[in-house]
């Protein structure tokens, strides 16, 4: 049971389930415990000691049912019952007594009966190197050949399966563990000895059996790298230029961005404080040490609560820009837990604030119209930032954190650098997020020479790195 | 009675792996009896044992509680607010016929408060009232040197036991046959206060820097709930069992209002449960938990209410549901709602 335990916890941990080895040693004691005689039982209590959250009890569920699936076989008809005149190569006398049975029934399953003495004397009469697959084959016994296929594959390591592409070497070797060779050479002897439909029979039974054996491999492929792939890509993904990712990635991509949220809401759930090392808190101070007769042993130094940022993101959605923006804002809006006041603005001719529209519908839905209300134009940073200025300048304080994203190109208008100063006075940080590498800025209509002095930190911000970066960032510095 | 005891006894006897040996023979005979059933038929005399209490579970809940048992492993209870996390605790000391020491986490939790303190009161007055004494004791002695000599002799006089001020996690050690610890919303403490927890979860010993380590007298049953405010941290997932309680399903919850509040009739009830489960499937910001159910039916009761409907429910519906918002976003709903339970009835 060892070895299969071992097997699980590392299909356990493909699926993205974290498994140290003294949770791998406490399922054994669980096992040990709970034994192995109720299904239901052994998933519940393995599921106590390997998942431990919510994500990962659903992930355990899944992965344990097709993990201990064993109704493979069941499902297919047996190999040697599938051709009728079954009993005929076992002797002639029983043939012709199985084919009766058989025509007495109406040409259905032979009885039971007939098919397991043929195979047992199929057995007997022939003790040659494996003449378990081929008897097997015969009677169609599919509990037994779920377990010599068991057998063979752990003979064959198949648990060491990475890639697709060794899915035909671990068949054959399957195979061969099984018996392919004596199989094969029960097949020609019958060609030779002019028994016909016996060798065909035979090689068709052969035949399903690959084909068996290669669905089995396939699945266990992909128990055991079901999300190997899905991580190199999400890996991928996450460094790669916004713009240039593919429709059919955006799963994947809400996915990652829902995942990379979580975890900086993990980070940051918490509010800091901030102890100011040099002002005794006198009143604390004084409570905490009435204990030791006013003396003061313990010294409590005042404290500062760090306030959560108030964040205004202001984001160009025209063109190859729009993407990023995509993005941030839903990095933003999954941030609700630790980011309560997100107000968002959306620009590319004139400016709007989006901030009730994400309020009042799906994060999805919300971004397809704001693409179209305000994607589309001739961008205009001038006008935006009019515009801006208009709405939300007067909301600003000293703990709003302004976030810009784009590409500050303004088809040649006047970028209105002097309400950015104006902002910049106001705000507590100016986030200047371009899509484009450092190279490209001021090149063409590019303005940021005209627009950086009057922000805190310009970066680039191209990829979901970039954006878990400058959140993240966000969150920690927001003193 | 006698299904009663049985899973009392059960969880008792494993429960009372003392270090010391103080088992008796008719105990031992006892416990091979039990060592014999199966794992499955004990987790379900756990599970009868709780219903006999009151607090009805489903396989999952008693296979985990077993398990802690067996591995001698704390238990850490997640799931949303009001799914009986923290009975469960209650329902097992009671099962267990141990005392319940509850230990409630809070932003600024410290040592002083989860551990142990010193008398501090306590040693200044033995100070005082042993001052004479101490001069007597003093008189004879020649210099500095000899005094300190004669005062090491009893020196740990005031940091022993008797000066300690045992707080929950200590008592929970230092309980003579054992205790059910509950550690109730751990998610609200800080993280050192987590790391601090460790060494006693996974070696039920702590250690007091003035009296060293002390080790549990009888391994106590440790509960930790956390409410999932915000991630708990590996180190303290890997000392413990995971139990993960969800919204009870239509048939469980039903069960448990037959329990909790059996003067429901029963098609009410079979409407009620309905409507929560409805209920749940909407967009709010805080869902009804069973002690939200629980205490429903109490108001149907008391407003000696035979069948639902709309009114009924809309005038009820703060008992249900916790925030303004919520109640006005269920209000268009309350009708569908209703009809919809009262045909399950």
């Amino acid at each position: 049971m060892t070895e299969v335990l071992g097997d699980f916890i590392r299909a356990l941990r493909a699926a993205d389930i974290r498994v140290s080895t003294s949770e791998s040693i406490d399922a054994g004691r669980v096992v040990g415990i709970v034994g192995l005689d109720d299904r239901r039982t052994l998933k519940d209590a393995l599921a106590q000691v390997l998942a431990k959250s919510e994500d990962e009890k659903t992930a355990f569920g899944e992965t344990f049912d097709s993990f201990f699936a064993f109704d493979q076989f069941k499902s297919r008809p047996p190999a040697a019952n599938e051709n009728d005149n079954d009993a005929s190569e076992a002797g002639e006398a029983d043939g012709g007594e199985g084919q009766e049975g058989e025509q007495a029934e109406s040409g259905g399953m032979p009885s039971p009966g007939s098919g397991g003495m043929s195979g047992e004397r199929q057995g007997e009469g022939e003790p040659g190197s494996s003449p378990d697959l081929v008897s097997l084959l015969e009677r169609g016994d599919q509990a037994a050949l779920q377990m010599a296929l068991a057998e063979g594959a752990r003979q064959a390591q198949l648990n060491r399966i990475r890639l697709f592409t060794q899915r035909g070497m671990f068949t054959r070797r399957i195979m061969e563990n099984m018996g392919l060779d004596g199989l094969n050479e029960e097949v020609e002897r019958r060609e030779t000895s002019g028994n016909m439909p016996g060798a065909e029979r035979l090689r068709a039974a052969r035949d399903e059996l690959r084909e068996q054996v290669r669905d089995y491999v396939e699945k266990q492929l992909e128990i055991f790298t079901a999300n190997s792939g899905r991580q190199l890509r999400e890996e991928v993904l996450a460094q790669v230029r916004l713009s240039n990712i593919d429709r059919s990635d955006m799963k994947i991509m809400r996915e990652l961005v829902r995942k990379m949220a979580k975890r900086l809401i993990a980070l940051h759930s918490r509010r800091k404080k901030v102890a100011r090392r040099g002002q005794l808190d006198v009143r604390r101070t004084i409570r905490a040490n009435i204990e030791f007769d006013g003396l003061l042993f313990h010294t409590i130094w005042k404290k500062t609560k760090v306030d959560r940022p108030k964040v205004m993101a202001v984001c160009d959605v025209s063109g190859s820009v729009a993407q990023v923006a995509r993005f941030l804002l839903m990095f933003l809006y999954s941030l609700q837990e630790v980011l309560p006041a997100v107000r968002s603005f959306a620009f590319s001719g004139h400016l709007g604030e989006t901030t009730e529209l994400f309020e009042r519908e799906k994060l999805e839905e919300a971004l397809v119209e704001v693409l179209r209300d305000f994607g589309g134009g001739s961008t205009d940073y001038g006008q935006a930032l009019m515009d801006f200025e208009e709405i939300a300048l007067d909301d600003i304080d000293h703990r709003t954190t302004i976030l810009i994203l784009g590409d500050a190109r303004s088809n040649y208008g006047d970028p209105r650098g002097d309400i950015l100063k104006k902002i910049h006075a106001r705000a507590r940080r100016v986030i200047w997020l371009n899509p484009e590498p450092q190279t490209m800025w001021n090149s063409g209509d590019s303005e940021m020479r005209r627009l950086q002095p009057y922000c805190d930190k310009a970066v680039t911000c191209a990829s979901l790195k970039d954006l878990e970066r400058v959140v993240s960032e966000l969150l920690r510095s927001a003193v | 009675m006698a299904q009663a005891c049985a899973p009392c006894a059960t969880l008792r006897l494993n429960g009372n792996r003392t270090s010391g040996k103080g088992c008796s023979a008719p105990l031992v005979v006892q416990l091979n009896k039990v060592e014999e059933k199966s794992a499955v038929a004990e987790i379900e005399a756990v599970r009868k044992g709780f219903e006999s209490r009151g607090y009805i579970c489903n396989a999952h809940i008693a296979t985990s509680l077993f398990l802690a048992e067996r591995l001698q492993k704390p238990l850490l209870i997640e799931g949303p607010p009001g799914v009986g996390k923290t009975e469960l605790a209650k329902a097992t000391a009671e099962l267990v016929g141990k005392p319940l020491i509850r230990l409630q986490c809070y932003e600024g939790l410290d040592e002083a408060k989860a551990l142990y303190e010193w008398k501090y009161g306590k040693q200044l007055l033995y100070t005082q009232v042993l001052k004479e004494k101490l001069g007597d004791l003093m008189s004879g002695a020649q210099g500095l040197k000899e005094s300190m000599t004669r005062l090491h002799d009893f020196d740990d006089t005031f940091f022993s036991e008797e000066f300690l001020e045992p707080r929950p996690l200590l008592k929970a050690l230092w309980q003579p046959g054992g205790a059910v610890l509950l550690i109730d919303e751990i998610d609200k403490s800080d993280d050192e206060f987590e790391a601090f927890l460790l060494e006693l979860l996974s070696d039920y010993q702590i250690s007091v820097p003035e009296l060293g380590t002390i080790k549990a007298r009888t391994t106590p049953i440790v509960f930790l709930t956390s409410n999932n405010t915000r991630e708990i941290g590996d180190a303290l997932k890997r000392r413990c069992l995971h139990l993960y309680i969800p919204f009870p399903d239509t048939e469980l919850e039903q069960r448990i209002i037959r329990s909790r509040v059996p003067e429901v009739e029963e098609h009410l009830r079979k409407q009620l449960v309905a409507f929560v489960q409805g209920l749940r499937t909407l967009d709010l910001k805080k869902l009804p938990a069973v002690s939200e159910t629980i205490d429903w039916a109490r108001t149907l009761v008391l407003l000696h209410a035979r069948e639902l409907d709309a009114d009924l429910v809309r005038n009820t519906l703060n008992v249900l549901l916790k925030f303004q918002d919520d109640i006005d976003n269920v209000d268009g709903e309350i009708n569908a709602l209703v009809t919809k339970a009262v045909q399950a009835g």
